[in-house]
């Protein structure tokens, strides 16, 4: 039994060797072997049917052009972890959402900063150029916006042959709102209908003057230092002030502050408006202004940690002057993050040791914005009051906001469609647009986005290590049809990490990269890839 | 006596067992089944240490045995833990939704039973008629179709339609309670109750009134019916007094299990009609990795379902003097 088995092993053994041995000679002869197989990771179908199908529509193509490609449905945080943690993927479909304070170039940029491509960094792709790392700390440090901005679409020219991500493409949010009940609400670029904006600008035109948003999103908690939502944010804008807030065209305003100033390469002086209070009727000071400031440092709350990266400490200076000292001259410090954090008084955080901790029903919710906080109830409904006494008070036209909580966007729907409430917060699904449409009391609004679905290459692989390889993947993108076909043409093909719509710091003339299957061949024929009888790609 | 007693211990210790095992169950199957819920809580673009930092502020860090000591030595003194979505103690949310739930759940449960059980009897005392067929169809109608779709129905025609009835929500907003009671005990929140429980009644309707006209059919076979017969008292009085008691029993089981369950919410309905319930948390729980929340609403669930469990059977031991204690 044994030697018979040994026999056996023998046997195939050699021929083994022998069929290696032939292979090898066979592959010498043309010295070019099949391009590795690649996977293609993206969401579930039922997680977001849109970027699912993307994947289909790429790795059809790419079939085409030669490639074994594998799509991989991943659950979505397990997708999240493989890309960013692990960053254990070939090429992933993922997204970025535009919040409004990523209009500034900085956060989209440094997605292809080399110092980000560690584990968990913002750079999973791994892309280095020395030459973009470079120009990427000029910009940051210049606080000339000119030419701040001949850097900024200097980088985009850079990066873009290289082609390190395909940014798929940009989708619209389609929102509506009831112009029976209220008029003035203009879309902002990223917040839809529903920005901080809105309810300052909502001017009613029916017998209700406090606005009523709807929407299928509430916030997690409204707790400043433990809110990690986009949906807490909105709401706590309105009745937080910040020293600036960015204008519908993302241009930063002075709000709280009275004036702006760079003292030297590392300060910045902020000088207070005169006369401000908070809604428990105590007066806002430089000295709230910098506790705000080093309290958040001290309580080291991760959400806003990239905004305050570059601050050393704020310093109060007199009544309403405080100094922000940075570890190192930073652009957006004055644009975005002066724009970010709330202004928290004094005498209620002082004696919160752990803020992070604190239960929402312990949580303060005073502010000195235009709104006051009422009401939270979670699940059904959030309500705001207008500040009578703030500095803007004269220009506000509603005496409050309120926020109905629906468990999902049919619900929404058909409260806008009743009359429940007067905005959507959130997009509408694609069925509900051609209804929205044809009801003659709403606007149905276009917004398009500044936040896109990416396509990222895993460099440290092969074959997408290979700028050429990458160039022809990209090509062979069908981007076109994913905009009219899986967007039903609401949305608009990408083609820089800073969209289009953002048109200050935008390149618009960079490489475009259109679908075209004869150039996508040509590029790899050029840089050495043939095709065997059965059409597979070898390098 | 005494063999009762001990038969009613011993089934309190197998609730509690049963407890037990489905406490451990939810723990080990949460941190083995769902991502790690850091990635669900976390923004795009944070570095490895600030994730460390937010699982270790959540006990996450701790080898996972220690986590399930803590778990268990927690629920024993009623503490669910921190819900990691809302940053906010479990047990509070929970209460919360499940009062809402019930409230909507018992009186459609109430509804069902108490029109779907006599219902039941009157079809089987009618076998075979026209009337028997038809009460049959629209029983099993309801039961079958999709609640989303009666409910989108009713939403379409009594909401939008004719525009009697709120499409969602508990009550009409800003309406402020002052308590729980408060909240319940108005006219508003009995308008807003009207759909989503007619709803959640229809659907329920058909199995009380299948059980209870089967359970008839098998007991007009039995002899002391015939003596009934022979004693000669009206049918009427024999198909309520004689006859409906005694098919009861099963009635009353089912409803028990389906009251326990109902404090799951009925997640279809609770959507729907955005009403504000646990099965809606459930969803979002699960949806958002927050295991804490979920677990929890899960086991309040097991919960339910056990004790109206043992109550049944204590409720057999005293109606059913058939129901032996072994």
């Amino acid at each position: 039994m044994k030697t018979i088995n040994n026999n056996i092993f023998a046997r195939n053994l050699l021929a083994g060797a022998v069929g290696l041995g032939l292979t090898t000679l066979a592959f010498s002869a043309t010295a070019q072997e099949p391009v590795p197989p690649i996977n293609l990771m993206t969401t579930t179908e039922s997680y977001d049917p849109i970027r699912y199908e993307a994947a289909f529509i790429i790795a059809e193509r790419w079939r085409e052009l030669g490639l074994e490609v594998n799509v991989q449905p991943t659950e979505f945080s397990t997708a999240l972890e493989r890309f960013y943690d692990q960053q254990d993927f070939d090429v992933t479909i993922l997204g970025w959402s535009g919040r409004t304070d990523r209009l500034d170039p900085q956060f989209f940029l440094s997605t292809l900063d080399s110092r980000q491509a560690h584990p968990g960094g913002n750079n999973p792709g791994g892309y280095e150029n020395p030459e973009f790392d470079e120009l990427f700390d000029q910009q940051s440090q210049s606080f000339d916006m000119d030419e701040r901005q001949r850097l900024v679409q200097e980088m985009q020219a850079l990066y873009k042959p290289d082609m390190p991500v395909a940014v798929l493409f940009h989708r619209d949010e389609v929102v509506a709102f009831n112009h029976d009940a209220f008029e003035g609400i203009n879309p902002m670029a990223g917040e839809g209908l529903y920005s901080e904006w809105g309810p300052m600008e909502a001017t009613p035109v029916g017998d209700r003057s406090t606005l009523r948003i709807g929407g299928p999103q509430e916030p997690d908690n409204l707790n400043p230092l433990a809110s990690t939502s986009v949906w807490g944010w909105k709401w706590m804008r309105l009745y937080y002030d910040r020293l600036v807030r960015l204008s519908a065209d993302v241009e930063p305003l002075p709000w709280a502050a009275e004036s702006v100033d760079q003292v030297d390469e590392t300060t910045i002086a902020v000088t207070l408006r005169d006369g401000m209070t908070f809604h428990d009727g105590e007066p806002v000071t430089a000295e709230d202004v910098a506790f705000t400031w080093n309290y958040y440092l001290d309580q080291d709350y991760s959400y806003f940690n990239s905004y305050l990266a570059a601050l050393d400490n704020a310093e109060q200076i007199d009544d309403l002057t405080v100094h922000f000292h940075l570890s190192e001259p930073s652009a957006s410090f004055a644009s975005i993050s002066l724009s970010q954090i709330p202004i928290l008084p004094k005498h209620i955080w002082e004696g919160i040791e752990d803020a992070s901790t604190l239960s929402p029903s312990d949580t303060p919710t005073v502010g000195s914005g235009p709104f006051v906080h009422e009401r939270f109830d979670r699940g059904e409904f959030m309500a705001l009051s207008k500040f009578e006494d703030h500095f803007h008070a004269d220009e506000i036209a509603v005496d409050g906001v309120e926020f109905i909580i629906y468990a999902d966007m049919e619900g929404v729907y058909t409260g806008l469609q009743t009359g429940q409430i007067d905005v959507t917060a959130w997009r509408m699904e694609p069925g509900q647009i051609g209804l929205a449409e044809g009801e003659e009391h709403l606007t149905v609004v276009n917004v398009p986005d500044f936040g896109y679905f990416h396509m990222t290459y895993n460099l440290r692989r092969e074959p997408m290590s290979d700028r050429a390889m990458r160039r022809a993947m990209t090509m062979a993108s069908d981007r076109e049809r994913m905009v009219n076909v899986l967007l039903d043409g609401r949305g608009e093909v990408g083609s820089s990490v800073i969209a289009p719509v953002n048109t200050f710091w935008n390149e618009p003339f960079v490489e475009r990269f259109d679908f075209d299957m004869d150039a996508a061949r040509a590029e790899l024929e050029e840089a050495g890839y043939s095709w065997d009888d059965e059409g597979r790609l070898l390098k | 006596m005494s063999s009762r007693r001990s038969y009613l211990i011993r089934r309190v210790l197998h609730g509690f067992m049963a407890l037990f095992i489905i406490a451990t169950v939810l723990f080990f199957l949460f941190r083995l089944g769902l991502p790690d819920p850091t990635a669900a809580l976390i923004t795009e673009g944070l570095n490895p240490a600030e994730r460390e930092q937010i699982r270790a502020s959540f006990g996450l860090d701790q080898p996972i045995w220690e986590q399930y000591f803590i778990y268990l030595a927690n629920i024993v003194q009623g503490d669910f833990g921190y819900s990691f979505h809302y940053r906010a103690p479990v047990a509070d949310i929970i209460w919360e939704r499940l009062g809402n739930t019930m409230i909507l759940m018992l009186p459609a449960i109430i509804l069902a039973y108490g029109i779907g059980a006599p219902l039941g009897a009157w079809l089987s005392w009618r076998r075979g008629s026209r009337i028997d067929t038809s009460g049959i169809f629209v029983g099993l109608m309801f039961r079958s179709a999709p609640m989303f779709w009666t409910g989108m129905i009713a939403i379409l025609f009594f909401g939008i339609g004719l525009g009697w009835l709120p499409t969602s929500g508990m009550r009409t907003l800003p309406y402020e309670a002052s308590s729980f009671l408060d909240k319940i005990f108005t006219l508003d929140f009995l308008h807003h109750l009207i759909l989503p429980a007619l709803v959640v009644a229809l659907y329920y309707l058909g199995s009380p009134l299948l059980i209870m006209r089967n359970t008839m059919l098998e007991v007009y076979g039995e002899d002391f019916i015939e003596m009934a017969r022979a004693k000669g008292l009206p049918e009427r009085r024999i198909l309520y007094a004689h006859a409906a008691r005694n098919a009861l029993l099963p009635v009353v089981t089912q409803l028990a299990v389906t009251i326990g369950l109902a404090a799951g919410g009925q997640v279809v309905v609770e959507v729907v009609f955005s009403w504000p319930g646990l099965g809606r948390e459930i969803l979002n729980s699960v949806r958002t990795s927050d295991f804490p929340l979920a677990q929890a609403s899960f086991l309040v669930m097991a919960a339910f379902v056990v004790t109206l469990n043992l109550l049944v059977d204590i409720l057999y031991t005293m109606l059913d003097p058939r129901v032996s204690f072994k």
